[in-house]
């Protein structure tokens, strides 16, 4: 019997792709080989005809080398999301407060706008420089062949996180302590939302259009293949 | 285009026959494609290079999980099984193929064949 394991390292490398499969692929192929071999010389095929059926498996073993490389990367599924979401959204999640962390330290004071006896808190230098974080997120996630709805998620990533905080923290304290809402209309929840929520994903979202172009052409392409 | 639709197809097939066949027992790789082979009266064959590739990237997404163990004459084999979240593919998949057969047969009449 030869040594089969010999025979697929040898085949499924070559001078142009290094071998880096691992031992237990070339194993277990190895062994599908010898039990073929095996089975055919169980139906009285002598040695040479039996490995020569065996090896008849396989048509070209740079093809499978590459079938199952790519079979066994985890790049393509796993990190194709990882790239062209979470990655450019979590830059853009840590830029954008960043930058308000930053003014708020600076002593910049806020404009602040009076609507009644409720306050409009606009950071405006931040807000001025948030579309330019939305494009630079839906930039890093065009690069990366997002699709359109992760381009715009990315770009106003900041201000859903701040929606999603808000939607987390509102009914949680509403349920610990209802009387501490009392003392607040509902407009000033409005209010909170418009300056938080509405205003930075406006200014995210002007960033963020240019890069959301090519979209039809890209999703149907998608859509189609 | 027609190509890609066949290689759709075989891939698809392939897929559903490995996790059916997987949903009974666990096998590994050279028993998979003779019992492919037996209960399909040759129908559907697996090769070593058609195989692998499919039940490597069903592994990778966590359809089927491969553990070596000693067969019955004592020899390692990658012995593969369906994970839960194989399971779950499985209805769908079967309804998928069998919308298609539907389709095909009001078509073409494949069933009568």
């Amino acid at each position: 019997m030869p040594d089969w394991k010999t025979i697929v390292r040898e085949r499924m490398s070559s001078p142009n792709s290094p071998l880096n499969l691992k031992e237990d692929v070339i194993a277990e192929l190895a062994a599908h080989l010898e039990e073929i071999c095996e089975e055919a010389r169980l139906c009285n095929l002598d040695e040479p005809a039996a490995i020569n059926l065996a090896l008849q498996e396989v048509d070209d073993w740079r093809v499978l080398a590459a079938s199952i490389r790519r079979a066994k990367s985890e790049e393509d599924s796993v990190n194709d999301r990882t790239k062209s979401l979470w990655l450019p959204a979590m830059a853009n999640l840590i830029v954008a407060p960043g930058l308000l962390m930053i003014i708020q330290k600076l002593a910049v004071q806020p404009r602040v706008l009076w609507i009644g006896d409720m306050a409009l808190v606009l950071y405006l230098p931040w807000l001025v420089t948030l579309p330019l974080f939305g494009g630079l997120g839906a930039f890093l996630a065009k690069r990366a062949h997002a699709r359109f709805v992760h381009r715009l998620i990315v770009g106003l990533s900041p201000a859903l996180a701040v929606l999603g905080a808000f939607a987390l923290v509102l009914p949680v304290s509403l349920v610990i302590d209802r009387q501490a809402f009392r003392h607040f209309p509902f407009a000033y929840f409005v209010l909170t939302i418009c300056n938080w929520v509405v205003l930075p994903a406006f200014a995210l979202l002007l960033g963020t259009l240019p890069f959301l172009g090519e979209l039809a052409a890209l999703d149907t392409q998608r859509g189609t293949t | 285009m027609t190509k890609r639709i066949r290689s759709k197809i075989a891939r698809g097939s392939g897929e559903l026959a490995i996790l059916s066949i997987l949903s009974e027992q666990q096998l590994y790789g050279f028993e998979i494609s003779r019992q492919i082979g037996e209960r399909t009266g040759g129908a559907l064959k697996f090769t070593l290079a058609s195989l692998y590739p499919l039940l490597y990237d069903m592994e990778k997404r966590g359809w089927v999980e491969g553990r070596w163990q000693a067969n019955h004459a004592g020899r390692d084999r990658r012995y593969y099984r369906l994970t839960p979240n194989g399971r779950k593919q499985l209805a769908p998949l079967k309804k998928e193929w069998r919308t298609f057969f539907h389709a095909l047969d009001t078509l073409a009449g494949v069933s009568h064949a």
